[in-house]
């Protein structure tokens, strides 16, 4: 369930507690409600297993991924937050204000709040960590794409900040709500990268106090933690003591160390293991799906044989993908028909263009020239073989995921396509794409926002930077997409950003240039004794800044 | 590179004198790094893929071209591969192992954090596999023919046992149905059980084979006849005189045993978390930190030379047979 849905549903159970009562008493447990029970207890050591791998940097300014913004988001808190529906509420800054012409923005800051190295939070603060984020030296990716219409930050007294753009930016709120641009110590900030990646300074519920590498980093309690978002619950936070943050990468030890008690929280949650936990009643699932793109197969429109829009149709009608999905996720992920997560309020879904249709499958290659078949079955033009190089890569999809790209490569077999799917570690998947040596690929992308479609589908994004990288996957190349998008991120009206972001997504699924999977999955399954724990409703990290312990 | 093929039969050849010995095996321990070194560079600067992409991305991150640049610039990545590769030969003569980017510390230092956790395992593993392997030879050498041949079933099972299937049973028998030992690492003797076990194991089953055959032979020798003339039991015999003959196959097979639990580590520290130079391995090959893997492929090289060396020091010292002979 996703955070968003979890959150209601805690209202919920207060509505009706009577029902909820009868109705937990007669289903199995391993529900994803963790209603506190009584007072929140103060102490206790909390330990938390991540599957991903060790950050090499504990700075999410640096480089700037998941694995990263895990972590920090017990330690770092940004200027601004969501609540549960969408909406940006205050954080370290109590209020904003938009020029007329959307050329700048103006925060006004929290006047009580202090790094843990003693360094007061004010406007200079947040001037030296955007120019942090966008010194290249640092060498942040994410948090620097997040940041790259500010052009400079002006302190218009010590309380009152002034960012000013190159162009309005509709997104430039949802990016600043992001961990990678978290605000740190200034003053931590001047020692050297290698000092700051150990050790990173915030305003955080929980310090960096120690990183025994390979193994675990230790948090312990801010004791003069003040700055809580503004729809945190609780008083007197955080309530642990520490965290104690551990490494496992093997799915199935990390569940046998949640089982025995060794951790109390697990993140990556395979869907076998979240079945198998099910009926455990000293285990609860928190479900929170992360913002941005959902998962989705996009298809190479750069080149034969996906320039060919029926091409593309004809592919997205021959594999069933829920089939695939319900018998490989076990029930844990859902299928989507929208570029965007679902936890995306303006994500527009289209289920009528993704039903499996291999008559029109069939007619449309026809029509499309690849009317013959070679003796193994598959469509031929002009002597070549319709074959599809499909890069996949293990670091990114997990193994249920690699099974529906075998499901689907057995599907599109009987239509007529040859899929190759290539296993790739990481830096060979990237080295495959900057080729352009791929038909379908599939790679997740979390950005709060749908802002997130200017960075996938715009043209622009085709441009293969000098690095090789580009995010236009599918080569989106559509001079209406692009406009539509480039209104939206600079329009100041809600109802126009989200009629031109809808616009926009219907192209893009009408061009049969994606086939949605499922939402970019994000389960972490966690002991019973631990209450309140839940997503930040910005990208989706736990926070336990409002946990605690129960005896 | 080569293996120490344990001989039993005398050597045909008089072995070269004693500083003569030390000076070639001192060449081949420095030709051994080099080669290490040198394999390990390339083979990971030859697969495809972008190093700076690597340092930057991780899942779900993109990197911008001035970051791109920037990194390259930093780590030497625009040099020509032969440059890069010669720069670093010229600092490792220095003894500069480099700075990892993945760990943003330098590879010494990592390694220094690493090497303790990976050394404990890798000796405790080798303790316990020369305890299970004699315990279990010794109980077949009493037990008679038909616990002969379980004894020497188990040790063809053990030896064939993979370490990720093995760490995953006992798991699930020790920590998840008996509840008494944790099933990832935790500070303390208790963490390192299950570990130390898993590499122990299949590593015992291939001792026990070597020595079983040695014991074999051993036991037809004419001093066991008088033994049990004397009225000893198996047992004693076993004890005092077979073993020491089975164990010289055996000892110089340690130096061998040596290096594969540390290859072993890679997989076994990954399962139970534990921290150690198997793990730093396995992260920095997929994080391409050509530094932090060259480093780490190194110090194995070397601990597992020093490992031979030691042990043909101590077969030349048990075994009169491979000694010069002084005029």
């Amino acid at each position: 369930m996703p955070s968003r849905r979890f959150s209601r549903s805690r209202a919920a159970v207060v509505l009706a507690a009577a029902v909820v009562l009868l109705v937990t008493a007669c289903s199995p447990g391993g529900g994803s409600t963790s209603e506190p029970t009584g007072e929140p207890v103060t102490g206790g050591t909390l330990t938390y297993a991540s599957g991903d791998a060790e950050p090499s940097c504990l700075d999410p300014h640096v480089g700037g991924n998941y694995p990263q913004a895990l972590i920090a988001t017990q330690y770092l808190e940004s200027l601004v937050s969501l609540d549960e529906d969408g909406e940006v509420i205050p954080w370290l800054a109590t209020e904003w204000q938009e020029s007329d012409d959307g050329m700048a923005w103006e925060f006004t800051l929290r006047e009580d709040v202090t790094f843990t190295d003693g360094t007061p939070f004010d406007a200079e603060a947040v001037a030296a960590n955007i120019a942090h984020v966008q010194d290249p030296a640092t060498a942040s990716s994410t948090g620097y794409l997040a940041l790259a219409k500010v052009e400079d930050v002006v302190a218009v007294d010590d309380h009152t900040v002034r960012l000013e753009l190159s162009a309005p930016d509709s997104a430039l709120l949802e990016s600043l709500s992001q961990v990678w641009v978290a605000m740190e110590s200034p003053k931590a900030l001047e020692r050297s990268q290698d000092e700051n990646c150990a050790a990173p300074v915030g305003t955080g519920p929980f310090v960096v106090d120690g990183w025994e590498r390979q193994d675990s980093v230790t948090l312990v309690r801010n004791e003069d933690y003040t700055s809580p978002p503004a729809d945190a619950e609780g008083t007197n936070l955080p309530y642990l003591d520490s965290i104690v943050w551990r490494f496992i990468p093997d799915s199935a030890s990390r569940y046998a160390a949640l089982q025995s008690g060794e951790v109390q929280v697990i993140d990556n949650a395979q869907p076998d293991t979240i079945q198998s936990a099910e009926p455990d009643e000293a285990i609860e699932e928190l479900d929170a799906p992360r913002p941005g793109a959902a998962n989705r197969i996009e298809l190479n429109s750069s080149k034969a044989p996906f320039d060919d829009e029926r091409v593309r149709e004809a592919f997205i009608r021959s594999v069933n993908v829920d089939e695939g999905i319900e018998g490989l996720f076990f029930g844990t992920a859902e299928r989507s028909y929208s570029p965007l997560s679902s936890v995306e309020p303006l994500g527009l879904s289209l289920p009528e263009l993704f039903t499996v249709d291999t008559d029109a499958a069939a007619s449309l290659l026809d029509e499309a020239g690849w009317a013959e078949r070679d003796a193994e079955g598959y469509r031929v033009k002009d002597g070549e073989r319709l074959t599809l190089d499909f890069p996949v890569s293990t670091n990114q999809s997990i193994p249920a995921e690699q099974s529906l790209f075998e499901q689907i490569q057995a599907d599109a077999k009987t239509a007529g396509f040859e899929i190759k799917l290539h296993p790739l570690d990481l830096s060979s998947w990237y080295g495959a794409l900057a080729e352009n040596d791929y038909d379908l690929v599939s790679a997740p992308y979390t950005k709060v926002g749908p802002d997130v479609l200017r960075i996938l589908y715009h043209s622009a994004s085709i441009e293969p930077a000098p690095s090789g990288y580009f995010a236009n996957l599918a080569q989106v190349d559509d001079p209406a997409v692009d406009d539509l998008l480039t209104r939206a991120s600079t329009t100041s009206n809600p109802d126009d950003r989200e009629s031109l972001y809808e616009q926009a997504q219907r192209v893009i699924l009408e061009g049969y240039y994606i086939l949605p999977l499922y939402d970019q999955q994000n389960h972490f399954l966690y002991s019973s004794t631990v209450q309140g724990l839940r997503a930040m409703p910005t990208v989706s990290t736990p926070t336990f800044a409002e946990a605690w312990l129960a005896s | 590179m080569t293996l120490p093929v344990p001989t039993t039969g005398a050597r045909r050849r008089p072995a070269p004198g004693n500083r003569r010995w030390l000076l070639l095996r001192a060449g081949g321990v420095v030709f051994v790094l080099w080669a290490a070194a040198t394999i390990t560079f390339f083979a990971l600067r030859l697969v495809p893929g972008d190093p700076a992409q690597a340092i930057l991305g991780g899942p779900g991150s993109q990197a911008g071209p001035e970051a791109l640049e920037q990194v390259r610039r930093e780590y030497g990545l625009d040099q020509p591969l032969v440059v890069q590769y010669l720069t670093y030969l010229g600092r490792l003569l220095t003894g500069d192992l480099g700075q990892s980017y993945s760990l943003h510390e330098p590879v010494a230092t990592a390694i220094g954090e690493q090497f303790g956790a990976t050394l404990t395992l890798a000796l405790c593993s080798l303790a316990l596999a020369w305890a299970l392997a004699c315990a279990l030879a010794a109980w077949s050498v009493r037990g008679g023919r038909v616990a002969w041949a379980i004894g020497s079933g188990l040790e063809l099972v053990a030896a064939a046992v993979p370490h990720f299937w093995l760490a995953t049973v006992l798991i699930l028998f020790f920590s998840l149905t008996l509840g008494v030992l944790p099933p990832v690492s935790v500070p303390g003797p208790l963490g390192i059980v299950l570990p130390a076990l898993t590499l122990a194991i299949p590593l015992a089953g291939f001792l026990g084979q070597v020595m079983r055959e040695s014991l074999l032979t051993a036991m037809e020798s004419p001093f066991v006849t008088t033994a049990r003339a004397r009225g000893e039991s198996e047992v004693r015999i076993f004890w005092r005189h077979t073993l020491r003959h089975a164990a010289i196959p055996a000892v110089g097979l340690s130096g061998w045993a040596f290096g594969s639990l540390i290859s072993g580590a890679v997989v076994v520290e990954a399962v139970f978390a534990r921290q150690g130079l198997g793990r730093s391995l396995l992260s920095a090959v997929q994080l391409r930190d050509v530094t932090l893997v060259t480093g780490i492929v190194l110090v194995v090289a070397l601990a597992y030379t020093v490992m031979t060396l030691l042990t043909d020091l101590a077969d030349r010292a048990i075994d009169p047979r491979t000694r010069a002979v002084t005029q």
